[in-house]
Order: C-alpha cells, then sequence, then structure tokens
C-alpha cells in the first residue's frame, strides 16, 4: 500500500509537469519561429481543425441524430449567433433521440 | 463606444463567456468524481489532479488506470499522448500573447483547457481581448470542474447515468457551435474536410485520443498548400 501511494504521486507529478511543459512550450515556440507565410497560415488552420478533430467522430458516434443535432446547431449558429441556445438544442435533440 | 479593456474588466468576460460550457464541465467532472470513488482514489489524489494537472480526459484515463499504480510508465505515457494537443493548443494562443510578457505566459498557460481555450479563440475574431480574458475562463472552469469532481465523489451513489441527459454531448455541441463562427470563406472547406475526415478514420483505426492531434495536423497542413499554392497562381 505504502508502494502505492508513493507510485501515485509519482504519476501525478509527471503528467503534471508534462501536461503543462505541453501547454507552454507550444506557446513559447509559436512565438520564437516566424510568425509569417506558411507558419501563419498553419497556425491559423490550427484552431477549426483542432475543434473539428475533436467533435467529429463524437458526432458521428450518435448516428443519424448527431448529423441532425449538427444541422440544428448550424442553423442556429447561423440565425442568432448565440452559443448557449446552440448548446440547449444539441443536447435536447441527442437526449430525446436516447430516451426515445 | 469604447470597449473597456481593462484588466478586470476581461477576467469577469471571461469568466461570464465560460459560464454556459460550465454545465457539462460540471457534469463531466462529476463523472471523474463517481469513478474516483469507486477506484478507491483519495480524495486528496484528486486535489491533486485537479490542481495541478487540470485536463479532465487525462485525469480519467489516471484513474482508469489506478487499479496496477506499478505501471507508472505506461500511465503517464497515456496521458500525455491525450494531452499532446495542448502543444497545438499553446502555439495556437500565440497572437493572443503577443503583447505578453513572459511571466505572463507563465502564470496563464497553466489553466487554458479545450473550453476556455475555443472560447478565447472564437471571441478573438470579433472582439478585443487580452489573455486575461481566457485566465478567467480556466479560473472558471477550474471552479466549476473542482466542484463537480467533489460532488461526484461525495453522491456517487446517488447521481444516475448523466448519459441520458446527454450532457457528455454539451462540449461537443459547443465545440461545434465555435467551430462554425470560425469559418471565413470556401478556402476553409477543403483543409476543415481533411481534418474532419483524418480524425475520424484515426480514430475508428486506433481509438484512443491521438486522433485529435493527428487530424488538426494534416487539416492545417493542407491549408499551408492550398493557401500557397494560391500565393504561386498571384
Amino acid at each position: 500500500m505504502y508502494n502505492n501511494e508513493i507510485n501515485a504521486l509519482i504519476i501525478i507529478f509527471f503528467v503534471a509537469i508534462g501536461t503543462y511543459g505541453l501547454r507552454i512550450s507550444g506557446l513559447l515556440l509559436s512565438s520564437k519561429i516566424a510568425n509569417e507565410g506558411k507558419i501563419r497560415i498553419f497556425l491559423d488552420y490550427l484552431p477549426p481543425t483542432l475543434l473539428l478533430s475533436f467533435v467529429t467522430p463524437a458526432i458521428l458516434k450518435e448516428g443519424m441524430s448527431g448529423i441532425i443535432a449538427m444541422f440544428l446547431i448550424a442553423l442556429c449558429m447561423y440565425k442568432t449567433k448565440n452559443i448557449f441556445a446552440s448548446m440547449i438544442i444539441g443536447v435536447v435533440t441527442i437526449a430525446i433521440s436516447r430516451n426515445f | 463606444m469604447t470597449i473597456d479593456n481593462t484588466a478586470l474588466n476581461n477576467f469577469i468576460r471571461g469568466i461570464k463567456a465560460n459560464t454556459p460550457i460550465g454545465l457539462s464541465v460540471f457534469a463531466y467532472g462529476a463523472v471523474l468524481g463517481m469513478i474516483c470513488s469507486q477506484k478507491g482514489v483519495e480524495i486528496y489524489h484528486l486535489t491533486l489532479m485537479n490542481v495541478f494537472i487540470f485536463a479532465g480526459t487525462s485525469q480519467f484515463i489516471i484513474v482508469d488506470m489506478w487499479d496496477d499504480l506499478s505501471q507508472i510508465f505506461p500511465i503517464v505515457l497515456a496521458a500525455l499522448l491525450i494531452n499532446l494537443r495542448y502543444f497545438l493548443i499553446g502555439a495556437s494562443l500565440n497572437s493572443l500573447f503577443k503583447n505578453s510578457t513572459i511571466k505572463e505566459k507563465i502564470i496563464y498557460m497553466h489553466l487554458v483547457a479545450d473550453e476556455n481555450w475555443a472560447v478565447t479563440i472564437e471571441r478573438n475574431k470579433h472582439e478585443i481581448i487580452t489573455p486575461l480574458f481566457l485566465f478567467g475562463g480556466g479560473v472558471c472552469l477550474f471552479s466549476i470542474w473542482s466542484f463537480g469532481t467533489y460532488t461526484g465523489y461525495l453522491f456517487a451513489g446517488f447521481i444516475s447515468d448523466p448519459s441520458l441527459y446527454a450532457l457528455d454531448f454539451a462540449f461537443i455541441a459547443i465545440f461545434t457551435a465555435l467551430c462554425f463562427n470560425l469559418y471565413q470563406n470556401k478556402t476553409n472547406l477543403i483543409p476543415w474536410t481533411f481534418a474532419a475526415v483524418i480524425a475520424y478514420i484515426c480514430e475508428y483505426l486506433f481509438g484512443g485520443n491521438l486522433y485529435i492531434v493527428l487530424g488538426a495536423i494534416s487539416g492545417s497542413l493542407v491549408g499551408v498548400l492550398l493557401e500557397k499554392k494560391k500565393y504561386v497562381q498571384q
């Protein structure tokens, strides 16, 4: 049990250091390299492509209701620009399809 | 109208802007708390992870592998692979931090999570904000996340299946909405589609969480190739 305690703390320590290291090194490196041309385009594309990579498998896993939810979210965003309303629409669509 | 861009104002706007997404962060945290209490994770372990790691999915991985803590290297590696995207997230925050000192960067970056990053990037397209907006969001999420994990931990026996209420889908819905708001013009379509398809295929083939990084890198590279071609044609 004593060993487990030490191991738990070692694991938490290294994951904490490593995660912070990833966060800060990404920022520091990107400000070191020339922020123009190809690098600039690459960095500009990162936010939407990260978000899309995040959501696509999760949406498709829900099947048809996931795709419907995505369209409703897009429509709501286009009409209202309201993120909270779009979230509610997405969640309600999925909740309905999971319960019935 | 002049926008009040003081430090406090940015901090508070960051808190407000991240409150809606807090609903799903709370639910996600509660699930982690429940699993922690089932797995015999002590509440101070949970607290150490919340404070010093502050990255939900990797905390899930650690707790999931808690049964055999002698496997130090595999557990650390799995958790860090999932957090690899934070390197790209950090890189994408370059323009927000362009007027910041190194000290500010070091302090504010710790509380960067997927949620406040996404909210900040989207807001930065339409309004003038400072890194304190991001940090305010981080403080907001940290409070809600911690509260969620403790609630789950203490009331593990009482909470029924949260997936029935689709609360796990809340952050997917918000990320989808934020992504649509980042759309600029038709040039975006091919790189975006590429990212989505690669992410889906990688998730299908390899599982895990590496698909997020692979999708983003390949989509962004396609973006670079396409826009470079445009320069050449001009």
